[in-house]
């Protein structure tokens, strides 16, 4: 079995958001607040991306931040053969999970936004939009930065249990949420596309915080990272 | 698979009472418990039928755990986790598999009542892992999976995952969800539910019941001689009819799919849960006619169960084993539901028993004739196939097999 490697990564945080080809961009003003104070809104995808969404303005917020972060990996899942997308997981890690859609729904009891309330609705969106097929899972560590999915996601990728994966951790704590749970207000996402090391393997070009979490994430998952 | 995992250990307390006798009861003689609760009653929701636990159990419940007496999730999977982890020695590893933690504590905040500081904690399904595991002085890994109405078995995958990567000697996974305003309110915002009480394959179905409770599973690697005497413990003499030995059962593969179609509706062609199935059989070096039964997810919607019955269609063409649900005995128990199902798995193996499916009265035309109405006694279960699948398009599998000789 080749070695494996992360082919892409994305990260949206404080300090900005990119992938491992173009590094880390400043957020537009438009989203810069927002971002700060844990909210995803409806702009941001057509504020980052040239690709139509059509369901974004539906989703609760994790399921907004995991579809962009994978989107900011910059990989064009559609054209993999449908066999490889059939063997491609999803592992998603989120702390706080859909709380937000929670609290939403216990004020509206709208059916449209029950079906958010399961942080893996997240997962189904990723899915629906890459048309992906294949295992999956969501782990709710008690801390950050356990990087559970991404043992998780390696366990897979050695045991065979699927050929590629995609790892992807975020949280989104925005108000009423925040006061509700004495947290802290905040948005954060990474997503690291892992799969065979493939000729010719790709290098990345990470820079500041997103070449920190790939560093560190690699190193605490034995996964090999390549720098350009 | 070399050295197979192996359930070891089971606990269980569900809307039919504490323990694995009362479940055993009612797969021999199918009956159930659902039934109208009064904490539902009067409030506008489609139904008041639900697999409740019994008030008299949660009171035994607070007066077990006073520390603990209004956080509630934490109450019932403690109170399943305490008789499985006594038994164990080494490095044990815990497992949580849950929908909505303690979506009560959630509910109180978001109304501006009192709640205790562990409820308020245990509204983060990892928090409430993470007190379970500091409780029963669990030092190994600590997992919480939270994937809708797959959770269970999931849960399950990973604990075996983490016993085939040496990173600990035993696992406990514990499954927990509990009936509230958020689960009844938002079931009946899809129209999901049956007023009446769920009828999973029938052909007057109109919707699934809901339940709550807890079940526990400890998982070992290799031989159970490894946990002391836990198996004791836990496959208690089998009631009146039972005459095997009590053996344990290996959890031989496992696979998960997503059906990337729809997040509320299962893919009208049973493609997705096929695949899911296929990982399975395929981990377990199984083919399709080796499986002696289908516990199936059977929630008495009318597209869940249709899309079951293709998805077998693929799997076994018309050869499909007996398959039967058990969603009229407990309810739909969300995060707990893998768990109990698997149970059930168990018990239905060490009893010689094919299960039947409570509340199923007329078969719907489009069901495979080997559903399962009632009980057959006197059948070896040596391979059992359990499936679940869940809103946001995922499903799981899971192959049960009788330890080779």
């Amino acid at each position: 079995m080749s070695d494996i490697i992360v082919k892409a990564a994305s990260y949206l945080g404080p300090e900005g958001y990119g992938n491992s080809r173009t590094g880390l961009k400043p957020w537009p003003d438009a989203l810069a607040q927002a971002v700060a104070r844990g909210e995803v809104p409806d702009t941001s995808w057509a504020t980052l991306f040239s690709s139509s969404c059509p369901r974004f303005g539906r989703m609760d917020a994790l399921s907004r931040l995991g579809l962009m972060a994978v989107e900011l990996l910059g990989v064009d899942f559609s054209a993999l053969p449908e066999r490889d997308r059939d063997e491609l997981g999803v592992c998603l890690e989120t702390r706080f999970g859909c709380l937000a859609a929670d609290l939403n729904f216990l004020e509206t009891l709208s059916p449209s936004v029950f079906t958010y309330t399961l942080p893996s609705t997240a997962i189904g969106e990723i899915c629906i939009r890459h048309r992906l097929r294949g295992p999956v899972l969501c782990l709710i560590p008690a801390n950050d930065n356990e990087q559970q999915a991404l043992e998780q996601a390696r366990a897979r990728l050695r045991d065979g249990g699927a050929a590629r994966c995609l790892c992807i951790g975020c949280d989104a704590l925005a108000e009423p949420a925040v006061r509700r749970l004495g947290q802290r207000a905040g948005t954060q996402a990474g997503a690291l596309y892992l799969g065979p090391d493939e000729h010719p393997s790709p290098s990345l070009a990470c820079d500041g915080p997103l070449l920190e979490l790939c560093r560190r994430l690699c190193v605490r998952a034995e996964i090999q990272y390549k720098s350009g | 698979m070399d050295s197979p995992v192996t359930i070891a250990a089971c606990a269980a307390i569900t809307a039919l009472g504490d323990g694995l006798p009362p479940l055993e009861r009612a797969l021999v003689h199918n009956t159930g418990g659902l039934r109208p609760c009064a904490r539902f009653s009067g409030r506008n929701y489609q139904t008041d039928v639900v697999g409740a636990v019994p008030d008299e159990l949660w009171n035994q419940l607070r007066e077990e755990t006073p520390g603990y007496t209004n956080a509630p999730a934490f109450l019932l999977a403690n109170h399943v986790l305490r008789q499985l982890r006594r038994n164990v020695t080494g490095r044990l590893g815990l497992v949580l598999s849950t929908t909505k933690a303690d979506i009560l504590a959630l509910e109180r905040v978001q109304a501006g009542q009192p709640c205790s500081e562990a409820a308020r904690r245990h509204i983060l399904p990892g928090q409430l892992a993470a007190d379970l595991a500091a409780a029963n002085d669990i030092r190994g890994p600590v997992r919480c999976v939270s994937v809708a109405c797959v959770s269970g078995l999931l849960a399950l995958q990973t604990g075996a995952e983490l016993l085939l990567h040496n990173a600990a000697d035993a696992v406990i996974v514990v499954g927990v969800d509990l009936l509230s305003h958020f689960v009844l309110a938002g079931f009946t915002a899809l129209k999901s539910l049956d007023p009446d009480g769920c009828r999973p394959f029938d052909k007057d179905r109109v919707g699934l019941s809901l339940g709550e409770g807890a079940g526990a599973i400890l998982l070992t690697h290799g031989v159970v001689a490894s946990v002391s005497d836990a198996a004791v413990d836990v496959f208690p003499a089998a009631g009146t009819a039972a005459t095997t030995p009590n053996l344990p059962l290996c959890i031989a593969g496992w696979g998960s799919s997503n059906d990337a179609n729809h997040l509320t509706g299962p893919s009208r062609d049973g493609s997705g849960l096929a695949l899911a199935m296929e990982r399975a059989l395929r981990k377990a070096g199984r083919t399709p006619g080796e499986v002696d039964y289908v516990h199936a997810h059977g929630t008495g919607t009318l597209y869940n169960d249709t899309m079951e019955a293709l998805a077998l269609r693929r799997i076994f063409g018309e050869r499909i084993p007996p398959f039967s649900s058990s969603k009229g005995m407990l309810g739909h128990t969300l995060g707990a539901a893998g768990i109990l199902e698997t149970i059930l798995c168990v018990l239905a193996a060490q009893t010689d028993t094919v299960p039947g499916t409570p509340r199923l009265r007329t078969p719907a035309a489009d069901m495979p004739a080997s559903l399962q109405l009632t009980p057959q006694r006197g059948v070896k279960l040596r391979t059992l196939l359990k499936i679940n699948a869940g809103f946001g398009g995922t499903n799981a599998a899971l192959m049960l097999e009788q330890p080779k000789p």
